[in-house]
């Protein structure tokens, strides 16, 4: 550490430089992440909040809530874990306000989701054509007692709260009354819903025509949930993986430069593990020195970012990226110590 | 009592009719207090003289000791402690470390060797000795070639070695600045009480040591003595 930390004070210029490079790396990444979780959180925030476990959807409708109705029989026996929603895809249209895609949700007042809705402002659904929407639509200029009509329905429905969390497949939520969904979707009185929603993981409709999911696989089979997730993951790994050929590059040439002063401390009796320990702890402090700097770039950006950009800057997420990064750095610092370890001290005898 | 000692020294490299032998059953002593000059012309076995006596390179055949020690016997771990504990060495270029000024290089064996290093008032003595005294904030690049050998010959000091071992010390330097160091060589054996063994081509040295040898063909004769 303390060879490392006198170089890294020395050559300011070019240590600055290091750590610039791993300081916008580290940002990318940082940011990446944040994206990546913000847009996982707006796939998923609604069954997050509904703190569901299990999920029961019409076994012919290929884990898709969209694609699944479930009749009364279907749906099963209900407890006050369970409860029964209506979706489908809605284009909401108000004057004065550009056109709106969302998801309505059908949901009974008399169970669990309904009930632990929690409202940020407004009150609940209390009859049909009454609507609670997600926080987002308050961006699109709409406010309590807004009128909005949903696809080609021809009576207004009236905002009357706004909730937040309520987005699912990156689409915000309109909650209303599960007659509402069905009149949307124009589905007859014996369809209860499109699936059921436990938050008993031991839950299971065991209907026939119904089939029981975890809430892990239904997220899972979002539409583009999966390849998004994957997209990002494959970026920040390659992101992880530049940044260790980076450190090592540079490593590797500071090291070779030092091999004849390394030679000579070898030749005066320094450890090999004194001179192994410069390398990595060189590596780690230019890395988090370039850590520090990132996180203060991207504290400043969620700062100032609009809302309306779906970032999501979870600390144990961020932080256990920026230990990924400090990982490679030492990963990258074990390429150059194989030199240091084979320097051979004789050579810097006879001049 | 002599704290080095090379007996029946062999050294070969290489085999068949690539084998050289560099070293002919060498023979040596140094004393402390005592300037011993091993001279010869480049390519008679000089810094393998200086290799083994350093404990860098195991001779072929033959024993050395250091401070009653036999390296035979020592892992090289041991051999770097011994040379970390027992052997000052100035190099023929002086490679201190750039990135350190002259205090964090002895501030670095310090961190390495905890004990058994000069305490400050010997220290400062032989910085006196030295006339470096000034130089403690300045980094390598900053000192001029003389500056830097007086430094890289403090630094092989500070441990407190029994033995100096010098390669080429005066390679560079005009003759009086070769008259300088050779005083100063003599000096560090005569108060310091070290060993000191100077590889080197350049006569110029031979008024401050107490013994000459002649190393040729990796034969080592014994000159003369002062």
């Amino acid at each position: 550490m303390f060879l490392a930390l006198k170089e890294i004070r020395k050559e300011k210029v070019r240590s600055g430089l290091i750590i610039a490079m791993i300081v916008l790396i580290g940002y990318l990444i940082f940011i990446l992440t944040g994206l990546a979780l913000g847009l996982a959180h707006e796939n998923t925030a609604a069954i997050k909040s509904w703190d569901a476990a299990k999920i029961t959807l019409n076994a012919d409708a290929n884990v898709d809530m969209r694609q699944s109705f479930l009749t009364k029989a279907q749906a099963g026996k209900l407890t006050k874990s369970e409860a029964v929603i209506g979706e489908t895809a809605v284009v909401a249209k108000a004057k004065g306000h550009k056109q709106l895609s969302a998801t309505f949700l059908g949901v009974s007042s008399q169970q669990y989701i309904a009930k632990d809705l929690q409202l940020t402002s407004g009150r609940a659904v209390r009859q049909s054509h009454e609507v609670v929407a997600d926080d987002s639509l308050k961006l699109s200029g709409y406010k309590l007692g807004s009128k909005l009509k949903l696809n080609d329905a021809s009576k207004a429905y009236t905002i009357v709260g706004f909730t937040q969390n309520a987005k699912l497949n990156i689409s915000p939520l309109i909650y209303g009354q599960l007659p509402d969904w069905r009149a949307l979707r124009g589905l007859g009185p014996d369809m209860a819903a499109s699936a059921v929603i436990s938050k008993d993981a031991d839950y299971d409709a065991g209907t026939t025509g119904s089939k029981t999911y975890s809430a892990a696989t239904v997220i899972q089979k979002l539409p583009g949930y999966t390849a998004q997730n994957l997209t990002f993951a494959l970026m920040i790994g390659f992101l992880m993986v530049i940044s260790l050929i980076v450190i090592a590059v540079f490593l590797y040439i500071l090291t070779l430069q030092k091999l004849p002063n390394y030679a000579v401390l070898r030749v005066q009796g320094v450890p090999r593990k004194v001179l192994v320990g410069a390398t990595i702890s060189q590596s780690l402090l230019l890395v988090a020195g370039g850590l520090i700097g990132a996180t203060l770039l991207t504290v400043a950006t969620a700062a100032i970012i609009p809302a309306a950009v779906p970032m999501a800057f979870d600390v144990p997420a961020l932080t256990a990226v920026g230990v990924g990064l400090l990982v490679m750095a030492m990963l990258g610092g074990l390429i150059p110590v194989r030199r240091v370890l084979r320097v051979d001290p004789v050579s810097v005898i006879g001049g | 009592m002599a704290v080095l000692t090379l007996e029946k020294v062999n050294q070969v490299f290489g085999t068949g009719i690539a084998r050289v032998q560099v070293l002919h059953d060498v023979d040596f002593a140094a004393e402390a207090g005592e300037v011993s000059l091993i001279m010869g012309p480049s390519g008679s076995g000089k810094s393998t003289f200086l290799t083994i006596a350093g404990g860098l390179l195991t001779p072929t055949a033959g024993t050395v000791t250091v401070a009653g020690k036999h390296y035979a016997d020592l892992s090289k771990k041991a051999r770097d402690a011994i040379r970390l504990d027992e052997i000052g060495f100035v190099l023929q270029q002086y490679h201190l470390l750039p990135y350190l000024t002259v205090a964090d290089q002895f501030k670095l064996v310090d961190k390495i060797k905890r004990q058994g290093n000069l305490d400050q008032a010997a220290f400062a003595g032989v910085l006196q000795t030295l006339g470096i005294q000034e130089l403690l904030h300045k980094y390598p690049g900053e000192l001029s070639g003389g500056q830097q050998q007086r430094v890289a010959i403090a630094r092989a000091l500070y441990p407190d070695p029994a033995i100096l071992l010098a390669d080429e010390p005066t390679a560079a330097l005009d003759a009086a600045r070769v008259a300088v160091v050779g005083d100063l060589f003599r000096e560090l054996a005569i108060q310091h009480h070290k060993a000191v063994v100077i590889v080197t081509h350049d006569p110029r040295l031979i008024p401050a040591a107490d013994h000459v040898y002649d190393m040729s063909d990796g034969v080592l004769t014994h000159a003369q003595s002062a």
